[in-house]
């Protein structure tokens, strides 16, 4: 076989190799993406699919275990909010308004059953004020490593979440 | 302060837009206007420079006069953080991009050169043409002089998660990547409108290119640590459309250095060459795209904005223009000599080219897929890290079987018998990497893979250091080995850069397939087993410092028997955000990393704790720096040969041009081109000769 048939042939292994691949991935790895308000409209018709829901911490709805690795929130619709659960590491920056993106898939109750919880990078590209703005009101339910009492710890629990004592 | 940056900024507008009308328009025909146009692009530069001092004082200042320095800094604010605001914001990476494109087109206009003068003249104007382009986006769009309507008191303050060591290199290094890469852009569409299609263009644009890749490489590089040592962000890689936009120019690049040495070695790959300069840069503008257009699935919070779209426009603009020029010239982009075998360098960078653009092919539909999804099936649909990872083991292993075997191939011919023998012991011998790695108790067939290519990729190195050195002295080639690795610099320097990518390879593997981690609650004093490790809580430290409060969980850990060290995972509490942000703590080895995170109370004297191993992630980091180690060599201008230092190599019959016999046509001018051994500055010494003396 001449050297040109020869590279067409390794090019035409090298791209259904990688296609093959990559339809074993994408059709093992792929979820809808829906913002709260899809995520309501299309309801049963979502139950057990894999969903990427990207919205808002509903405030007041925000609730971290002490160890940070459970939270419980509500995603911000405009027709109704919808109940999410996230296990794993908790985000620092998880507070109340802020934007998210929750993976997992909806149960039977209707609520998000998180695998994964991102949160938004807070400035990059875009001001400050609406993040600045939310920041102290929403940090109720964060937890601290600490556990003690001290009079350096008073001084900052004014300013800090609840449940640093 | 305000009136003068303002200024300074529509100076420079003016300044950029006259020198890409005289550059682009032919003003270097008129001598006297080609210098105003080059002054223009001076005056414009200058006044750029002033723009970014004027706002670097700002915000060391803290003055909130600025709109800008009201939103991303703050009186509390240490002055280094204040100043990585620079290019926090949407107006301030604007300029400092459009910073750096000036800084890097003056040193490409007034850097000594070999390249003829109406090329760089050319494409000095189209630089001017693209700053001018981002500095109007400034004046008209995003200014980041704008003074503030009230002058605040303490300023809106900086993310703490942006509050990181990374933050003050990570986003400038990518900016001057990305404005490094518009010069080989320039170059060919210089080269593609003028019909200079020669070698000269190729050997002005090669030092660009490494250097944009190794400077975009080091950016990205250093996004992943940062990422790796902030939670929440998804390790050190997550497949992130941002993350995504800043990889693809970069793999595209690597392929287009390939592509250049192809060319000029050759006079092959000549379309292939000029297409991937046209789309590095391209996607060097789609990232932009992706940060700032809002429209896509994003862990980074971008506002929508009409700026993203204007480089979209562009990026399409500038790849329709180039597509059309390539087809134009296609007659001149005629390949000097065919691919007359598969085992040879041409060949192999062929299917390297490919993979990578395969990959680029498949992140950039993994990229896109929510709006395309929605467009083509009416339904948003996203991929995970699967669809990535599934795609990059073909490729790993390809690329990295190319990188193995690169050392011992020759461009435009087969291997010489001892090379052949050379790279069939070197791939047997391998074999001795996945039976190390499966006596430590690996068994993925992709970690046995990799280990036999990254055994081989060392075994065939040396093989072809030994070889060169042979040269020298065939009877005591382990004498000369320094030499021949000095004679061959440029040619070491690349395969270093190779070894930088196995060791980055191995780290991948070894943190992909071997990650273990562990929750655990410890009362103070207690210990836990883990992963051949006693971990015991000591106790919590507390402080205060003036910015934020600090909570640190003390840990002692004795490794195997070996002596017993001690971490200190915390968390903060940021006063100026009231925002907690967990600090890791991480021991690094050559064997892996132990990672340990602070979550939180469990109780009086309870921390909650994550333990994670990561396998070999030193080699990862390490992998970046020995390839930025190599393009630093590769980059040291040469020195003219001494014909002392470099053993001949015999040019054999296959090599030689053939005659041009009267009468016959020639199929393109690029067919005249010799190959770069032909040319008496790179010629080398014969050994024979030396021998006979």
């Amino acid at each position: 076989m001449a050297t040109r048939g020869r590279l067409i042939l390794a090019g035409a292994v090298v791209a259904s190799v990688t296609a093959y691949m990559a339809y074993v991935g994408g059709s093992a790895d792929w979820q809808y993406y829906l913002t709260v308000d899809e995520c309501a409209a299309r309801g049963q018709t979502l139950l057990g699919s894999r969903i990427r829901v990207n919205g808002n911490v509903a405030p007041g709805t925000l609730h971290v275990d002490a160890d940070r690795t459970q939270a419980r929130f509500q995603l911000l619709g405009s027709a109704g909010n919808l109940p999410a659960r996230c296990g794993g590491p908790i985000p620092d920056n998880l507070v109340e308004n802020m934007a998210v993106v929750v993976e997992g898939r909806l149960d039977d109750h209707g609520v998000l059953q998180g695998h994964k919880l991102l949160t938004r990078c807070a400035s990059k590209y875009e001001t400050r004020a609406a993040a600045s703005a939310t920041g102290s009101a929403s940090a109720t339910g964060s937890a601290s490593a600490t556990g003690s009492a001290s009079a350096a710890r008073a001084q900052t629990a004014a300013r800090a979440p609840e449940t640093v004592r | 302060m305000n009136t003068l940056g303002q200024l300074s900024l529509f100076v420079a507008f003016v300044a950029s837009g006259y020198a890409a009308f005289v550059g682009i328009a032919g003003g270097q025909r008129r001598r006297a206007i080609g210098r105003s146009g080059i002054a223009a692009g001076v005056i414009g530069v200058a006044a750029l420079t002033t723009v970014s001092l004027v706002l670097i004082h700002a915000l060391v200042v803290k003055d909130f006069r600025f709109q800008y320095v009201a939103h991303y800094s703050s009186s509390e604010l240490p002055w280094y953080y204040s100043l990585s605001a620079f290019w926090v914001g949407q107006a301030g990476s604007l300029l400092l991009w459009a910073w750096s494109l000036a800084l890097v087109a003056l040193a490409f206009r007034f850097w000594p050169g070999r390249h003829t003068s109406p090329l760089r003249e050319l494409a000095f104007g189209l630089l001017m043409a693209y700053l001018c382009f981002l500095v109007a986006i400034m004046v008209f769009a995003a200014d980041p002089m704008e003074p503030s309507l009230t002058t605040p008191q303490h300023g809106l303050g900086l993310s703490p998660l942006l509050q990181h060591p990374a933050m003050l290199i990570h986003p400038p290094i990518v900016f001057v990547g990305y404005a490094l890469w518009a010069v080989p852009f320039a170059l060919a569409i210089a080269a593609l409108v003028s019909g200079q299609l020669d070698v000269h263009w190729v050997r002005a644009a090669r030092p660009w290119a490494l250097s944009a890749w190794a400077v975009l490489g080091i950016g990205i590089l250093l996004g992943g640590l940062w990422a790796y040592e902030e939670l929440g962000w998804g390790g050190y890689w997550g497949w992130d459309p941002v993350e995504n936009g800043s990889l693809m120019p970069w793999l595209a690049g690597t392929a287009l250095i390939h592509g250049l040495l192809g060319w000029q070695h050759r006079g092959v790959l000549k379309k292939t060459v000029v297409l991937l300069t046209i789309v590095t840069f391209g996607l060097c503008n789609f990232a932009t795209f992706l940060t700032r257009s809002g429209i896509f699935s994003s862990l980074h919070a971008f506002s929508e904005s009409p700026i993203g779209w204007m480089f979209l426009v562009l990026m399409l603009a500038l790849t329709a223009g180039g597509i059309v020029l390539v087809v134009r010239r296609r007659s001149e982009l005629g390949p000097a000599w065919p691919i007359s075998t598969v085992v040879s360098r041409e060949a192999v960078v062929l299917l390297s080219t490919l993979a990578l653009l395969l990959l680029v092919l498949a992140m950039l539909l993994g990229t896109i897929s929510v709006p395309l999804s929605n467009i083509l099936l009416g339904r948003k649909i996203t991929f995970g890290t699967a669809f990535y990872n599934n795609v990059l083991i073909p490729i790993a292993l390809l690329l990295l079987a190319g990188t193995a075997s690169a050392p011992l191939l020759r461009w435009g011919m087969r291997p010489t018998p001892r090379q052949r023998k050379a790279l069939l012991a070197a791939a047997i011998a391998a074999i001795v990497g996945p039976v190390a790695i499966w006596i430590c108790g690996v068994r993925h067939p992709f970690g046995l893979a990799v280990a036999w290519l990254v055994a081989a990729a060392l075994l065939i190195l040396a093989a072809s250091l030994f070889l060169d050195a042979a040269r020298y002295d065939p009877r005591r080639p382990w004498l000369h080995l320094l030499r021949a690795a000095v004679g061959g610099r440029r040619k070491y320097a690349g395969f270093l850069i190779h070894l930088g990518f196995v060791s980055l390879v191995v780290g991948v593997t070894g943190s992909s397939l071997g990650t273990r981690r562990q929750d655990v609650v410890l009362r103070e004093g207690e210990s836990v087993q883990w992963a051949g490790r006693t971990i015991r809580y000591v106790g919590l430290i507390e402080r205060d410092e003036p910015d934020k409060f600090v909570a640190e969980a003390e840990l002692e850990i004795s490794d195997r028997g070996a002596a017993g060290y001690r971490l200190r995972p915390a968390q903060y509490l940021h006063r100026p955000q009231n925002e907690w942000t967990t600090e890791v703590a991480i021991r690094s080895t050559w064997s892996g990393d132990f990672y340990t995170i602070l979550h939180g109370n469990r109780g009086p004297h309870r921390v909650s704790l994550t333990l994670v191993e990561n396998p070999m992630m030193r080699w990862l980091w390490s992998g970046g720096w020995i390839a930025l180690i190599g393009a630093l060599l590769a980059l040291w201008p040469m020195r003219a040969a001494s014909k002392r230092e470099r053993p001949r190599r015999r040019v054999s019959r296959a090599q030689r041009v053939p005659p041009i016999k009267s009468g016959q046509a020639i199929a393109s001018p690029a067919a005249l081109e010799p190959p770069h051994f032909y040319q008496p500055k790179q010629s080398q010494q014969p050994t024979q000769a030396r021998r006979r003396q």
